[in-house]
């Protein structure tokens, strides 16, 4: 095994000290093969053993397939308009409308804006107004100046939406999936499979009026559910428990923040809530805690966060130093600026020692600190001169006793009341390991003759040691709604098809208590009903709404408002369905409106609590530390968050953070053991827990991933693998952990064996690799070597892909970013097709009606701050959503192929094995096309199907495009992508038709008959979902990003419509030219066009804007912020997409770092001899960037 | 006798040489093989060219493309002859990418069958059948689309109508489609296309005539002035519509030929 060769094959063979993978880190000949080559799975050599007789097989056939294709000259198939009967005032057909709504997840709910296409809803972003997921300041504001009916300012509204996470976005995947359940489905005893194998029971179609009809809610019913929150939730809870008692209304959800209310109570004696307000926090410390990527406000925590980095451009600075104790890089260990990698058992005796320093009464610190004392002393040091400034919180997966500390440690702090704000929590002191436990023990009692599943899964995912498939059987009658027929349907006696909450009316309640309402975009597809609904048939009302259900609990609001008095939430009558709410006049009906408009009661939050949390008592002593033969295991949330999502090819597809893994959830662990067991990628592991008592050990199978940076004796189980039954997509990909977790706890203790077997990991790591050094350069001459000195500098030392520095270095040196690059745009062949900042000395105002002028009317431009990308994703699913890109399927990531436009690659530095940021740490960097104005891409295209616009977008021409793949191959960002198959046909084909067992590869469509177009291929309910502003691509044509060419398109048409229209009406009404709109008008102004990345964004890293316009906060961040430069400069491509240099603020210079691009020891001119052939000018006063 | 001797009275068999030989052989009518085949590279050198030209020629492909309709709707009897302007039922054409087939309120707006209707023309019309049947079901009217470009060409009615191309340019004097139905008279190729993009000039009219089927550049009082003033031949229209054309592209700041011929500007 090759992870960690010798010091000197590392300097002598990568030369790169920022590396992606083991494999390049160690100079493996398979990184080098990445970085050289495209496709490195791809060998030429296999073609070219082709015999004679299989090329004119070949030949032959693709001219008789040309000879069929030709019979398809003729118009093409009529197509339809239908027209609306009655058209909806206001609607436009083919003009996008976006609705607000929400999403829940665990109980805690987002608000949303869904973009709807003619009734279809296709895109999902957060709402702006809810301050969880947006600015509701800024929206306010844009809404009143887009009152004045100017189309700039409506334009900018609608282009200004909140952030919706990765899972969010991919709903709409969700919602069009074929295999989501359309029928109410009974489940025939006798197909049950006596040993439990529950693939083998066969459901038999039923109705929504069999079941009503069949009566099963008389007595002893049950409910287990999902976390609900919101109004209609709590009031169906009300009402199920008039009926049949309110202790029998069971929550379940295998991600819960059980730990967190337990901390809360000892702390507090009940359960609260912490509000926190990252923004205000100059010292933040998250111990085992992903709170800005996996937490119910990430986003909120996300935004705060960023905004204080973004300071570190200010003259005076106050940027935020965030410290991280985890298991492994996440989105926030890498992005804290000192970062330990550690046990999870350890974390209690950090915050041990921690309150020791800082001096907390009560705490003592007896165990050993054991290699972390310099990480704690930095912190404490830290935490004392921010008091009431600073942030300490602790992951869900910590027990309560290290909630209850973190508690006082903050109150200590005097950051209680200032940067964490107390409220109560709307769930209660409930906890979710409690109430499923008391559900099985009732079972087990024989308690329950109806047990009601409402979403979840229990059967998958609830703790092993209730063995819950067995124990539902104790009912008489298991009744389960949900969005698939899955593991607790083959369990149940009824499946009842759940509305999706895109389709269904609903409500609930955001982190900090915002109440938001759910608005169903279209009508139940599949005739599912909502979670409110069957409780309301449950309850013996099978005729209300969801609507009615919904309206009539936020009566008690409506009427708050609009009479000022409280008005207790009455029932309608269940048979009419007729709401006899309180209020039904005009001032609730306007109040009502207004919230179905924003989606939320704007301002509602829940009420303040000032309470003291109890004298701190140490944590540690309660802890069960592994031995040394043994694993500390930790379960976070994986691609299918718990399972939930394992049939959203999007997700399923989406690299994971750090790992890069798609289509699987191997176990993390780390570089040292791994060496240790003699483990590689994609060897097989056996995890075994103790069961305790009598019991037989549990044991799981599963490959591994060997994790950079991971602490050693730690063990990452990614949960929501390995599905026995749910949809084509999801069935058996990844590996179900849950029976390791016995009791629903976040972590565990288990032994780690390797084990015969291998599964190959589609993990991107190697993929895409932008070659710093152009290894394989093949001595191609003088101006190439050149420009790979001026890059790479000598070997061992690193390139210049990413630029970082310290907070102390860049107050120091501002222009840090750009005075080591050694471009000379004087040593040009040809003239520059145009330089955008007009200060540049090179700066040639280009003929504005000329072929070059990249810059007419606008010129469109990108700048992505890595300060603050934290690497969540959301961008990737944002542009997959927004641009119709399809999902290829395992097979296809492990030959390279993915189709994500934009990526976020991850650049590590330092030693593998390192568990601290002084000697390793990562750079997040999202990827996508840089639009060259000189495009490398466009130079080799033998049909010019990629060219630019007079904008300076480097446009792909699908229609012309025959796929050579001559441009993929001349782009050294690698952000080119070749459809070789017809990938949006291959979800509905015979290879995730058939479960993704034992398949070959399967592009059926490929081989069908050549008029049989994707489009007539892909199930008739996915097509619903596409973007109609995109073009659906076909096999054998490239694509990228194209900057939402739509979105600019779009806007630009109805800016400049409506200048005409308002043109031609002055000049009808004859009005005096001061009262015509201005030819400036026309033009777009700066937030008008938000692209897809950049609205997805929680830190707001991506800007994107006219160059021409010197206001444009693109332009502000290209040319007058010093951080900004340009990926692989040096080759004078003229990137319109630029990077602001990554910035830490750590205590003390990164070790890591020493033989950084920055910082060297001696000057690099001297270093390298390429004499006085160009300019020196590291030294000259830095001039404004362009 | 030998086994092997021929019985007596048959033919002699030929010898195995000669059977051999005839093998090699080409019969007579092979001799025509190659005339033939030169005779087949000729013709179907020419055929090919001819039906691939021919056969993709959008002209022949698209021109004059008239499906029937569910309702024989006349806009010869509606444009023509009431002289009601296109935008009356085409609303959203100045607003939206799509010119949108009125609803079918719309049409029962005149057409009324209801008791109390306060318009009810033809109300028992058979050709009117299926519009009352879609007031009745709910259901839409399903109108066939004549005019259908690719699906990767964005075409936006709204650019195209505020800054002064005229509906008749592209759809012909529709005025005059009587009941057979609409019919396509340009054939929306590529290169149709682009011919106006390179030269808006030579089609564009002022915005507030677009609707006009019958305008001519000898209408606008600039151009009469302009004739007046010797500027323009009398009944030149080519430069007639030039001058006229030229005014409106600077008027409505229409971009440059590279801004209008890029590909991102129809294509997405």
């Amino acid at each position: 095994m090759s992870t960690r060769p010798p010091q000197s094959s590392i300097s002598s063979q990568s030369g790169s000290a920022y590396w992606r993978s083991l494999n390049e880190y160690a100079g493996s000949p398979e990184a080098r093969a990445a970085l050289t080559r495209e496709f490195p799975s791809y060998d030429p050599d296999e073609l070219l053993a082709m015999g004679r007789r299989k090329f004119m097989q070949l030949a032959g056939a693709s001219m008789a397939l040309a000879g069929l294709t030709l019979t398809g000259c003729r118009r093409w198939p009529k197509e339809q308009v239908l027209p609306y009967n009655a058209r909806p005032d206001g609607t436009m057909p083919g003009v996008p409308e976006t609705f607000a709504s929400m999403v829940q997840r665990g109980g805690y709910a987002r608000g949303t804006f869904v973009t709807s296409f003619d009734g279809r809803p296709i895109k999902v972003d957060g709402n702006p107004l809810d301050p969880t997921v947006g600015d509701p300041e800024t929206a306010r504001i844009l809404a009143e100046t887009a009152k004045s009916g100017d189309v700039h300012a409506q334009n900018k509204l609608n282009a200004f939406v909140g952030v919706a996470d990765a899972r969010a976005q991919a709903m709409t995947l969700e919602m069009y999936d074929p295999d989501r359940s359309r029928s109410v489905m009974t489940i025939p005893a006798v197909t049950r499979d006596p040993e439990g194998d529950l693939t083998k029971v066969q459901p038999e179609f039923s109705s929504w009026d069999d079941f009503v009809a069949a009566g099963v809610f008389q007595a002893n019913v049950a409910v287990l559910a999902e976390p609900m929150s919101g109004l209609a939730a709590a009031t169906a809870k009300v009402l199920f428990g008039e009926k049949f008692g309110h202790d029998h209304w069971h929550t379940w959800s295998p991600l819960n923040r059980d730990c967190e209310i337990e901390g809360s109570k000892l702390a507090f004696g009940r359960a609260l809530r912490a509000q926190y307000d990252v923004s205000k926090a100059k010292v933040i410390a998250a111990f085992d805690c992903d709170f800005l990527h996996e937490h119910p406000s990430a986003i909120a925590n996300a935004r705060g966060w960023a905004k204080n980095r973004k300071s570190a451009d200010n003259a005076d600075p106050t940027m935020n130093r965030m410290y991280a104790a985890g298991v492994a890089f996440t989105p926030t260990l890498a992005s804290a600026d000192e970062h330990v990698q550690v046990r999870p058992s350890k974390i209690a005796v950090m915050l041990d020692h921690l309150a020791n320093k800082l001096g907390v009464p009560g705490v003592s610190s007896a165990s050993d600190l054991n290699g972390q004392t310099l990480f704690i002393e930095k912190l404490a040091k830290d935490l004392k001169s921010a008091k009431g400034e600073s942030i300490v919180v602790a992951g869900a997966s910590q027990p309560a006793e290290v909630h209850a500390l973190v508690w006082a440690i903050n109150d200590y702090l005097g950051n209680l009341g200032s940067t964490i704000i107390t409220t109560e929590d709307p769930a209660g002191g409930a906890l979710q390991t409690e109430s499923i436990a008391a559900l099985a023990e009732k079972l087990h009692a024989g308690e329950v003759d109806t047990l009601l599943v409402l979403g979840g899964n229990p059967v998958y995912d609830a703790p092993a040691a209730l063995n819950f498939a067995d124990a539902i059987r104790k009912a008489k009658t298991v009744v389960r709604l949900g969005l698939y027929f899955d593991e607790t349907s083959a369990a149940a006696d009824w499946h009842l098809p759940e509305a999706h909450p895109l389709e269904s009316w609903g409500d609930g309640q955001a982190w900090n208590g915002t109440l938001l309402l759910q608005q169903p975009l279209i009508e139940p597809m599949f005739g599912g009903k909502s979670a409110i609904e069957v409780v309301a048939l449950a309850t013996g009302d099978a005729k209300t709404t969801g609507f009615d259900l919904v309206r009539r609990s936020w009566s008690s609001i409506v009427g708050t408002i609009a009479t000022g008095q409280l008005v207790a939430t009455s029932r309608a009558d269940g048979e009419t369905g007729i709401f006899d709410g309180p209020l039904t006049g005009l001032e609730a009906e306007k109040t009502w409106r207004k919230f179905v408009h924003d989606g939320m009661h704007a301002g509602s939050h829940l009420p303040k609590v000032s309470a003291k949390p109890a004298p701190a008592k140490p944590a540690s002593g309660s802890i069960h530390a592994a031995d040394a033969e043994s694993f500390e295991a930790v379960f976070v949330p994986g691609p299918a968050y718990d399972g939930r999502h394992a049939n959203n090819g999007w997700l399923q597809e989406l690299p994971q953070p750090f790992t890069k893994v798609c289509w699987d959830t191997p176990a993390h662990l780390a570089v040292a053991d791994c060496k240790t067991m003699g483990l590689q990628n994609g060897d097989h592991v056996a995890v075994t827990v103790a069961a305790g008592g009598d019991a037989a050990d549990v044991r799981v199978e599963l490959p591994v991933y060997v994790n950079p940076g991971q602490a050693p004796g730690t063990v990452v189980l990614p949960l929501g693998g390995g599905r026995p039954v749910t949809g084509n997509v999801g069935t058996g990909v990844g590996h179900d952990v849950y029976p390791l977790r016995l009791h629903g706890e976040a972590s565990a203790i288990v032994k780690i064996d390797k084990v015969r077997g291998y599964t190959e990991l589609a993990t991107t790591t190697d993929h895409h690799l932008i070659d710093p050094e152009r290894l394989d350069t093949g001595g191609t001459g003088a101006v190439e070597n050149w420009a790979l000195q001026k890059r790479a500098g000598k070997f061992g030392k690193e390139g210049y892909i990413i630029k970082e520095a310290t907070l102390a270095e860049y107050i120091q040196n501002r222009n840090f970013a750009n005075d080591d690059a050694h471009l000379d745009v004087r040593l040009q062949l040809f003239q520059t097709p145009s330089v955008t900042n007009p200060g540049d000395p090179d700066f040639v105002q280009p003929n504005p009606d000329g072929p070059d002028a990249f810059n007419v009317p606008h010129a469109w431009g990108m700048a992505v701050d890595l300060a603050s990308c934290i690497g969540c994703n959301a961008c990737v699913v944002a542009c997959t959503a927004e641009n119709n890109i399809p999902v290829v399927g395992k097979d296809q990531v492990l030959k390279s192929r993915e189709m994500h436009w934009l990526r976020v690659d991850h650049y590590l530095k330092g030693d593998p094995e390192a568990t601290s940021s002084d000697e390793l740490y990562a750079v997040q960097m999202p990827v996508s096309c840089v639009h060259c104005e000189n495009a490398p891409c466009e130079q080799v295209c033998p049909v010019a199907a990629t060219v630019h616009d007079t904008e300076g977008l480097n446009t792909m021409v699908y229609n012309r495009c025959i796929g050579t793949r001559y441009c993929a191959n001349n782009c050294p960002y690698k952000v080119r992508r070749f459809n070789y198959f017809d990938y949006h046909s291959k979800l509905d084909s015979d290879f995730f038709r058939s479960k993704n067992v034992g398949v070959e590869v399967q592009n059926k469509p490929w081989l069908a008959f050549p008029d049989m177009q994707q489009g007539d291929v892909i199930d008739q309910v996915r097509r619903m979902m596409f973007n109609p502003d995109v073009t659906v691509r076909m096999r054998g044509v490239m694509e990228k990003c194209t900057y939402c060419t739509q979105r600019i398109t779009r806007t630009k048409i109805v800016a400049k419509a409506d200048w005409a229209r308002r043109k031609t009406l002055a000049e009808q009404a004859g009005k005096p030219m001061a009262e015509h709109p201005t030819d400036e008008d026309r033009l777009l102004q700066d937030g008008e066009i938000r692209t897809a990345c950049q609205t997805a964004c929680p830190t707001d890293c991506i800007s994107f804007g006219n160059l021409n316009d010197p206001a444009a906060r693109v332009s502000i961040e290209q040319q007058r912020n010093p951080r900004s430069y340009r990926l692989l400069e040096e080759l004078n491509h003229r990137a319109r997409t630029e990077y602001l240099a990554k910035l830490t603020n750590p205590v003390k210079p990164r070790k890591a770092k020493k033989d950084g691009a920055y910082g060297d020891d001696e000057p690099k001119h001297k270093a390298d001899d390429h004499g006085d052939e160009h300019h020196h000018d590291e030294h000259a006063e830095p001039a404004a960037h362009g | 006798m030998t086994p092997n001797a021929p019985p007596p009275g048959d033919p002699p068999r030929p010898s195995p040489i000669s059977r051999n030989v005839e093998k090699f052989i080409f019969p007579r009518w092979a001799n025509y093989i190659l005339p033939l085949l030169v005779l087949g590279a000729i013709g179907g050198g020419m055929y090919a060219p001819a039906a691939v030209y021919l056969g993709l020629n959008p002209d022949n492909l698209n021109l004059n493309y008239r499906p029937q309709q569910p309702i024989p709707y006349s806009h010869a009897t509606h444009v023509g002859q009431l002289g009601m302007d296109c935008t009356f039922c085409h609303t959203t054409v100045n607003h939206a990418a799509f010119a949108a087939i009125p609803p079918s309120q719309t049409c029962v707006a005149c057409h009324g069958n209801e008791p109390g209707a306060s318009f009810a023309i033809k109300p028992n019309s058979a050709k009117l059948a299926p519009l009352y049947e879609s007031i009745a079901t709910g259901d839409p009217i399903e109108w066939i689309k004549v005019h259908d470009i690719a699906d990767y060409a964005y075409f936006n009615h709204a650019a195209h109508t505020t800054k002064g191309v005229g509906c008749v340019t592209c759809h012909g004097r529709v005025d005059q489609m009587g009941e057979e139905g609409v019919y396509q008279v340009q054939n929306l190729s590529m290169s149709w296309c682009i011919e106006c993009h390179r030269q808006p000039e030579k089609y564009l009219r002022p915005a507030d005539e677009v609707t006009n089927m019958t305008w001519s550049p000898f209408d606008e009082p600039e151009v009469q002035q302009a004739v007046a003033a010797g500027e323009i031949a009398e009944g030149d229209e080519q430069a007639a519509q030039l001058y006229i054309g030229e005014k409106i592209k600077a008027h409505m700041q229409i971009n440059n030929k590279y801004y209008m011929q890029a590909c991102s500007t129809c294509h997405r």
